[in-house]
Parts: C-alpha cells; structure tokens; sequence
C-alpha cells in the first residue's frame, strides 16, 4: 500500500515540478532571485505520535541554530529558513514528507528526521535524489548498513559504541574487584538494544559472564518480572538498553526486590530531567552514556547555551543539541562547497564532509564512509544527588563511584 | 529452574492480577449492562492517573486521598455519559456504533490530557515506591500491596453492592432481561445509567492503584485496552467474579511463563487465551446464558 501511496506522490510530484518548472521559463527574472533569496531547508518530525517529545526537542534545536545563523548574517550571505512537516511518528507520512519537500517544494537543504525507525526511509528517499542529508537521531547499527553515501550521523558515536568509555574502564579495573556476572534488559528497538549489546560485547570477550539476557516489547508495562529474574540471577553489574518510562519502572521494580548490584548502567533516561523527580533519592551511582552536556567547553557549545537559554528559558538537553549539530555541520557543508542547492552542489558537500572534521557543540565530528561519527560518548553518573560526567578522565567532572552504594 | 525465583514469580503474578482485576471489572459491567463496547475505559484510568499525579504534586498528600473526589467525579461523568451519549444509540447498531463513540472518547482524552500534562512521561514520587517486605525469602512491594488491597476491597465491595443491595438486583436484573426487568417496575434506563457510573467508578480507582507504581503517559492506554479486553472475554462478559478470576490465571500465567518464555511470548498468553476461548467457549468460562447473545 505505501508503495502504491509513494508512486502517486512522486507522480504528483513531478508533475508539480513539471508545471512549476514550465511557469520558470516562462518569466524572464527567474535566475536572479535565486542567490538573493533565503537558503530553504526541508525537515520532516514527529511532532506527534509515540516519538513526540523528542521531536519537539529537535525542532526546538533546529530552530535555535536558524536564528543564531541568522542573527549572525546567514549562509553565504542569505537567510535560512525552515520548513518542518510532522510525519507523525510515521514511516510512511516522512517518505510522504520528504518526497514533496525535494520535489515539489525545492527546498535546497534537508535535515534528517528523530528516530532510527524515521531516519532509514527519510535517508532512501534523499539518496534517490542525491541529497546531502545529515541527522540527529539515527544511532542504530542498521542506518550504517544501508549502503548510503550522502548520509552523516550528527552525534559523537553510534548507539554501539555508547558504553565505549564505560567498558574501557571495566577492563581496567584490577581482577578481584571486576564485576564476574552481567545482567542485560533491552528494549525490542534498535537503538535500545544497540546501546545494551555493545557493551554486552565487550564484556564477554572481556571475560564477564551474561547471566540474564532479556528483550522486551516497547509497549511492556509491568518490568516486575524481568527484575526477579535479575535478582534471582544475583549477577554483579545490570545494564539497560532502554528510553525512558522502561528505564524509570525497572529500576523501581529491583528496588523493590532489593537486588543491589555493584555497577548499574541505563541509556537515555537518567539523563532526562524527569529522572530523579521520578526515582526520588536512590539514583546515587546510576550510570548512562549522554553524547553532550551544557558544560562541555568545547567550541561553540558557550555561546549555544547561553542563546538557547535566553530563547526559551531553560538550557538546551541532548536532543537539543544534536539537532543543533546537525545545522552545524550543513553549514560547515555549505560554507566550503560556497552553494546549497539542489544538483551537483549537494555532492559537492557529500564529498566534501567525507573529507574534513567539523567543529560542533558536541566536539569535533569526522565520519567514515557510511556516515558513522568517529567518537564515543561520554559517561554520566549521579554523584551526590547530581548527574557529573566521570568518564572519560580528561573531561570528568567527578570521580566515579564504584561499588554503587545500596539503592 | 530455581525454586526462589518460582516464588517470587508466583507472587508478582497474584499481585498483577489484582491489578487486572480491579482494572477489567468496571469494562464487564458496560458489557454486561448494556453491551457497550468502552473502549475509553483505559483511557479513564489514565486520566485518574493523572488526576492522582496532579493531586500529588500540587499537595504533596499521599495520591490515594484524591480518590475522595474522582471516585463521585468519575461515577457522575459514568452516568452522564451513559444518559446522553450512550443512549442515544440506536439499539440495533448499539455495539458496533459504542466502538466508534468509545473510541471518540478515549482520543479526545488522550488528546487533552497530552494538551494540558504534556506528553511528557510522569511518575508519583513516594517515599515507600522501592520499599517492600519480605514474605519466606520473597519481596512484596508496599505499592503493590496497596494496590492490591484496593483491588480486593473494591471488588469486594461490588460484589456486595451487586449481590445484596436494591440497586444491584435492580441492575443484576436489567443485565439478565431488559424488558422483563421493566415490567416488574424497575426503571432500567435509570439503573443503567447508575450502572456505568459505577463502572467509572471502578477506574477512578483502578487508575489510582495504576498510578501508584507505573510512569504514565497520555498514550498509555493502548497499551492496557487489549489485555483487558481478553481478561473479560475469558472471564465470561458481565461476570466480576469471572473478570476477576480470569484476571488472576492470566496474571499468574504471564508472570511464571516470563522465566523461561521471556517478555515478548509471555505477554501474547492474553491472544492465545482469547483465541482459545472464543473457539472452545465463547460465552467464557464463567459467563453464562448472558454472553450468549454476542
């Protein structure tokens, strides 16, 4: 059926371009509005639907990186603006959207959409039409895996290697103190579980023993059985690849079993303002990879924080940010190919970011040729109440406590 | 496998299936007073999930309290609904057009409570969420116990309410024969009405309980619709015991077949019962002559 949807849309799409491209050559001025007029970038986000809140997030950081180019005289010279259709959460709407955005809005610039599972059939439709297409929330293994060239990860690691810094650590540890045992929940999801079985992967070649290894539906509500099975399993360490209501019911239902583990480690929720609000006071020793902090004084970030937060009020989170990075990295495209428009322009930039490292809030980026970030994430832990970087060592902000104290 | 896990497991699942009880009984009673499909009951138990949340935050006083007002809120909300929206559909297409008005329901909810909560997942904050007591080397949550405790002694209290008062017979006797009912004198448009204000009743409180130890989300009850749904079909349409029995097997069985099945096949329990029950007996195991007519 959505191959049937997608044929009609592109039809109707070209016959879109077809009329507007007849109207062109018929007026006599067409050529020379073209650099004076604003650079227009196509976006397409779940601003409703399962992957809502995120989206919004990322809409908020793409907005925030239009004004600040703006306010600083735009990209090359021209203003940029935004065009932002909700998909829906829906793989189909976001086809839909960026078929339209390409061909019958002509937008010069695309920017990717929230979510590994709209980030794959957005980056196909850019790919048939060779658009440079850069994203801020497609870590799962499998958007590496497609075969695309135009396509750049805008964050410092895939969800693999999230728990890099973390597992480093643990293999460091002397014999008699390394955890023996792990316990391993993720999320059916692909980022999720990219996230829990990377670590999971290094671990085992590192010697440490998987005890429990459970995958569980997104729509699971009650975790209190996953968490006898890893209290039953006693294992020393319990990583989670999870989001967020998942993270937060799980570790309440092994708090209620008092299973007290030495190291406890799950992705993306801690990181979530709601955490602790929803934890109470036992998050102390609670680990989680984060890809960005508001401290981080690498370049830019200062001056990102501190124009986000007079905006709207409140500091720039994760999704924020990688949105954020996404226009800084396009820009950084734009700037050195000097265009932006559809045609041989966009490969120009391609080539050209396959080449070179961008500075952006989160660090600087460099990709290899299937668009993976050549980083890995930082490591956030809770620490007297608060969540500090404590890994790697040249960036901590705490040490890192280990064993976990009792929760 | 380990017998103190089979413990614990067999614990959670009596547990959960309290919860399920409390949460299918008041979907029964729609069905069994006026085969009403409502499809916004779990759409209702968010929502006094949210107003449990909201109480909390804005009072700081345990969420239970705030049963006080949503229970009367919620059954007066039942009965108006059921006066001037409900009866106004025409008998014959009664079922199939209170999916379509339910389910009307259950997104404007969603979309208000999205609207005013944002989509933003919460969760009650209570000095005893990861406190628990152990029983024979097995942890009960205090939460869970709680909500446990509600689960009985509302069900209980229906059950009383339905056995042994004039409006339970009134109502026992409009869900046995409508028209019979009315002529002996009972006024069953009335007795209806009350009806699926006690069933909204039910889940003012069951989406209390529900608050009390999950993070929710003005999507969450999507999440809840089809296992309930099951429950009360296994259990026999119109049957609380039913309802509650069928809720505590597929309770039990969920949490034991978790240990060597894993989430993902544990939870399809509520399809394959389903499934078996409407092919060996589709009026479910404890319905009777009632659930015939669907």
């Amino acid at each position: 059926m959505s191959m049937k949807t997608t044929s009609i849309m592109r039809i109707g799409a070209i016959l879109g371009a077809a009329s507007l491209a007849l109207t062109a050559c018929g007026g006599s001025d067409s050529g020379s509005g073209d650099d004076e007029g604003p650079i227009t970038i196509g976006v397409s986000l779940p601003l409703t639907g399962d992957f809502a809140e995120p989206g919004k997030g990322v809409q908020r950081g793409y907005e925030a990186w239009a004004a600040d180019v703006n306010d600083a005289g735009g990209l090359l010279g021209r203003k940029v603006e935004l065009k932002i259709l909700d998909d829906q959460s829906n793989a189909d709407r976001v086809v839909a959207d960026y078929e339209s955005l390409i061909a019958q809005d002509e937008v010069d610039l695309v920017f990717g959409p929230f979510s590994t599972r709209l980030v794959v059939p957005a980056a196909r439709v850019a790919d048939e039409y060779g658009m440079l297409f850069v994203e801020p929330a497609g870590a799962a293994p499998e958007v590496f895996e497609q075969g695309f060239g135009n396509l750049f990860y805008a964050a410092p690691a895939v969800a693999n290697d999230h728990y890099n810094y973390l597992a480093e650590w643990i293999e460091a540890l002397p014999a008699d103190q390394r955890p023996k045992t792990a316990a391993y929940a993720a999320m059916d999801d692909p980022f999720a579980m990219g996230t829990a079985y990377g670590l999971k992967d290094k671990m085992e070649a590192a010697g440490v023993k998987t005890v429990v290894d459970e995958k569980y539906p997104p729509n699971t509500t009650d975790f209190s059985s996953i968490a006898a099975k890893i209290e039953s399993s006693d294992a020393d360490m319990i990583v989670g690849g999870t989001q967020y209501q998942d993270a937060v019911n799980l570790i309440v239902a092994l708090q209620q079993l008092d299973y007290q583990p030495k190291l406890a480690a799950f992705s993306t929720a801690p990181t979530n303002p709601e955490f602790p609000e929803a934890i109470g006071d036992k998050t102390e020793g609670i680990l989680s990879p984060t890809g960005y902090t508001t401290e981080a004084t690498v370049a830019t970030n200062k001056e990102f924080v501190e124009s986000y937060t007079k905006r709207n009020g409140n500091p720039p989170g994760e999704d924020e940010a990688n949105a954020y990075t996404t226009g800084q990295v396009v820009a950084a495209a734009v700037e050195a190919a000097g265009c932006a428009e559809q045609g041989e322009c966009q490969q120009k930039m391609i080539d050209w970011l396959h080449e070179n490292e961008v500075e952006t809030v989160v660090g600087p980026l460099s990709w290899d040729a299937d668009g993976r970030p050549q980083g890995a994430h930082m490591i956030q832990q809770y620490v007297g109440g608060e969540i500090k970087i404590v890994l790697p060592e040249d960036v901590k902000e705490a040490d890192i406590i280990y064993p976990k104290p009792a929760w | 496998m380990d017998g103190s896990l089979l413990f614990q497991s067999l614990i959670l699942g009596i547990l959960l299936g309290g919860l399920y009880a409390l949460l299918a009984a008041g979907l029964t009673l729609y069905f069994g007073i006026m085969r009403v499909v409502m499809i916004a009951h779990s759409a209702f138990l968010i929502l006094a999930a949210y107003l449990a949340w909201w109480f909390h935050r804005e009072t700081g006083i345990d969420p239970l309290l705030s049963l006080i007002v949503t229970v009367p809120l919620f059954f007066a909300v039942g009965v108006l609904m059921q006066r001037l929206l409900v009866a106004r559909l025409r008998p014959v297409t009664l079922t199939m057009m209170s999916v379509l008005l339910t389910f009307a329901i259950a997104l404007t909810i969603e979309g208000l409570l999205g609207f005013v909560f944002s989509g933003t997942q919460r969760r009650i904050q209570l000095g005893y969420s990861g406190e628990s007591i152990e029983v024979f080397g097995a942890h009960v949550a205090v939460v869970k116990l709680i909500t446990f405790g509600l689960a009985a002694s509302s069900l209980a209290a229906l059950y009383v309410i339905m056995k042994y008062t004039k409006f339970g017979q009134s109502l026992r006797a409009t869900i046995q024969h409508k028209e019979a009912a009315q002529l002996v004198g009972i006024k069953t448009d009335r007795v209806a009405g009350y009806g699926f204000g006690l069933g909204l009743a039910t889940a003012a409180i069951g989406g209390t309980a529900l608050s009390l130890d999950a993070t929710i989300y003005p999507s969450l009850h999507w999440h809840w619709i089809g296992p309930l749904m099951a429950i009360i079909v296994v259990g026999g349409l119109g049957s609380i015991p039913g309802a509650a029995i069928a809720a505590m097997v597929l309770g039990i069985g969920q949490s034991l077949l978790q240990i060597p099945m894993g989430t993902t096949w544990a939870q399809t329990i509520f399809y394959v019962a389903l499934f078996a029950t409407l092919m060996l007996r589709p009026q479910g195991f404890f319905g009777g002559r009632l659930a015939q007519r669907f």
